[in-house]
């Protein structure tokens, strides 16, 4: 083949990859990039209660910083998020050793494990109104029987946010538990052997050879999590939509209720715009943690 | 005690923590079923009951008080146009990634992955009212097909980035082009990740919640989206609420059982290889 014949085929390759991903560029810039830039404008603007607009600068992000509901939404985010993260992450590596040891694990029994992470979280929702009913529901009951005062879970302000985080332990923890596995069961075996020659106790084998070699699987499983806790809505929305009060009032609740509940579509964009800097800027640091603890 | 009787109780103790663990994961869904079979004045019993003669009468109540049926062939309408939207964009996407490995165009995608939903929503609700779209089918689909396209295209591409580039190449030699590989030498080699993709992205747009809150009217409302109907029947109505919740759930979790080998390293989008 000559040299201009081989550069005809390779620009024809080129312009036929290029087509080929045209359609999913395309759509991407026109639903994602576009909106979203679309979304740094819309945050420059005032909506009036007629709907007029009007450009009005920082001033969206100046009230941001004099709001008492942004820093309470900040805070229920955080704790919402610290919360939920700890207990699903130790229960997700406690669990995954335990399926780890188990040899045999049926298909249903994989099945079952993976049903609270694949229900719809509006469905979880709808469940635990029921169970976590304060007068009627059985969680309270199981509370008595134990001989344990009752709670008023999702109807308190007090107990709202941890209610949430066991919610979500309940619903993500096995999704955890997959994750680790996956990364136990790469492990090489020869380290473990080695270190029961050596006459390792199970516990220091795990502290000192397991842990360490399984942190990036966990960290990753921490990213995967963060992404979706600090934008934690859909369960919140179903249930309590950010009360008792503003007990729940998380920023991407806030935000969406300011958006379309009163309408103010600039400072709401705001708000957007301000939750998506702290989902990446969580990411990125994770992403960092994991560069330091690799192997 | 010897070794063989500590490695006995070492796996009671694990075995007695794994049912332990199953029975936590497993109680609250199975309260849900059998709270949709209780007969009504037994749903909302104190102390709760146990034992009682299962009945069909809340699935039943549920059909006749609410458009249930309807709001189901929305949610049918949705998802599968949003899943063979992100199938129809994202296999010769993530074909084209994989072959140039120039990623940006499924980093992109990732976008949707990580940003709150309603960051699109405030700047798509304008759009889309402006072009008077709200409440459309259109509008549903192309929203979901956000959720939809980052899934096909991340799971797709270890698929694609395993096949061995001699078979292309060898293609090539035979005066093949691009998009003829893909279709007659790629896909056939990619059907299972195809099958797997397709199954997750319905999942997915099954069950998101936000987009339809906003963007559907009283006629193309889903499912989802209609949960505010079933919970507002009242508390007195836990039977046909729990009705409703299982059957919500119940196509998620049957597609989902149909893949759970592939699930982990599908849900990761590629963060994870399980």
């Amino acid at each position: 083949m000559s040299d201009a014949a081989a550069t005809l085929t390779q620009d024809r390759q080129r312009l036929e990859l290029s087509a080929l991903s045209a359609p999913a560029v395309i759509f991407t810039v026109a639903m994602i990039a576009f909106p979203v830039i679309y979304t740094v404008w819309l945050g420059f603007q005032s909506f009036s209660s007629t709907g007029k607009q009007s450009f009005v600068g920082l001033a969206n992000y100046a009230k941001l910083v004099s709001d008492h509901e942004f820093w309470n939404g900040l805070w229920v985010t955080i704790a919402l998020y610290v919360l939920s993260l700890a207990l699903q992450l130790v229960l997700g590596v406690w669990l995954a050793l335990v399926l780890f040891h188990a040899k045999r694990l049926p298909g249903i029994v994989r099945s079952l494990f993976i049903s609270p992470f694949m229900m719809p979280p509006v469905v979880a929702g709808m469940m635990w109104i029921v169970i976590l009913d304060p007068s009627l529901g059985a969680a309270n009951y199981i509370l008595q029987f134990l001989g344990l005062p009752p709670s008023e879970w999702l109807a308190s302000p007090t107990w709202v946010i941890p209610t949430f985080a066991l919610i979500d332990t309940w619903q993500w923890t096995p999704y955890v538990a997959l994750i680790v596995l996956g990364g136990l069961q790469s492990l090489p075996p020869s380290v473990y052997e080695a270190a029961q020659i050596d006459g390792a106790s199970a516990f220091k084998t795990f502290q000192r050879i397991t842990l360490p070699l399984l942190l990036p699987t966990i960290v990753t499983a921490a990213i995967l999590r963060s992404v979706d806790l600090l934008r934690f809505f859909d369960i919140i929305y179903i249930t309590t939509q950010g009360g008792p009060g503003n007990a729940s009032n998380t920023l991407n609740i806030y935000g969406f209720r300011v958006g379309f509940e009163f309408f103010n579509i600039g400072y709401a964009s705001a708000l957007m715009l301000t939750l998506t800097a702290i989902v990446f800027g969580a990411v990125l640091a994770c992403n960092r943690l994991r560069g330091a603890v690799a192997w | 005690m010897d070794a063989s009787t500590t490695d006995r109780w070492i796996r009671r103790l694990n075995l007695l923590q794994l049912v332990l663990a199953g029975i936590i994961i497993m109680t609250p869904t199975v309260w849900m079923v059998l709270s949709s079979l209780k007969p009504s004045f037994e749903v909302t019993a104190y102390p709760p009951t146990l034992v009682f003669t299962p009945t069909l009468s809340n699935y039943v109540e549920l059909t006749k008080t609410t458009p249930f049926l309807s709001y189901a062939l929305n949610s049918l309408i949705v998802t599968i146009g949003s899943t063979a939207l992100g199938l129809l964009f994202g296999i010769p996407a993530a074909f084209a990634v994989s072959w140039t490995r120039i990623s940006w165009p499924a980093i992109l995608t990732l976008a949707a992955r990580m940003a709150p939903g309603t960051l699109f929503l405030l700047p798509w609700y304008v759009m889309f009212r402006q072009v008077g779209m709200i409440g459309s089918y259109t509008a549903l689909i192309l929203s979901h097909a956000v959720i939809t396209l980052p899934i096909v295209i991340w799971i797709l591409l270890p698929s694609f980035d395993a096949i061995p580039r001699s078979v292309f190449e060898a293609a090539q030699v035979d005066g093949c082009s691009v998009t003829r590989i893909l279709w007659r030498i790629a896909l056939p080699l990619v059907a299972s990740g195809i099958a797997v993709s397709a199954i997750l992205a319905f999942v997915f747009s099954w069950n998101y919640f936000l987009f339809a809150l906003v963007l559907s009217n009283g006629d193309t409302k889903t499912l989802i989206a209609a949960a505010f109907n079933f919970i507002g029947e009242g508390s007195t109505q836990w039977g046909a609420l729990m009705a409703a919740a299982t059957l919500i759930a119940l196509p998620p979790l049957v597609l989902a059982a149909l893949v759970q080998r592939w699930l982990v390293s599908g849900l990761t989008l590629g963060a994870v290889k399980g």
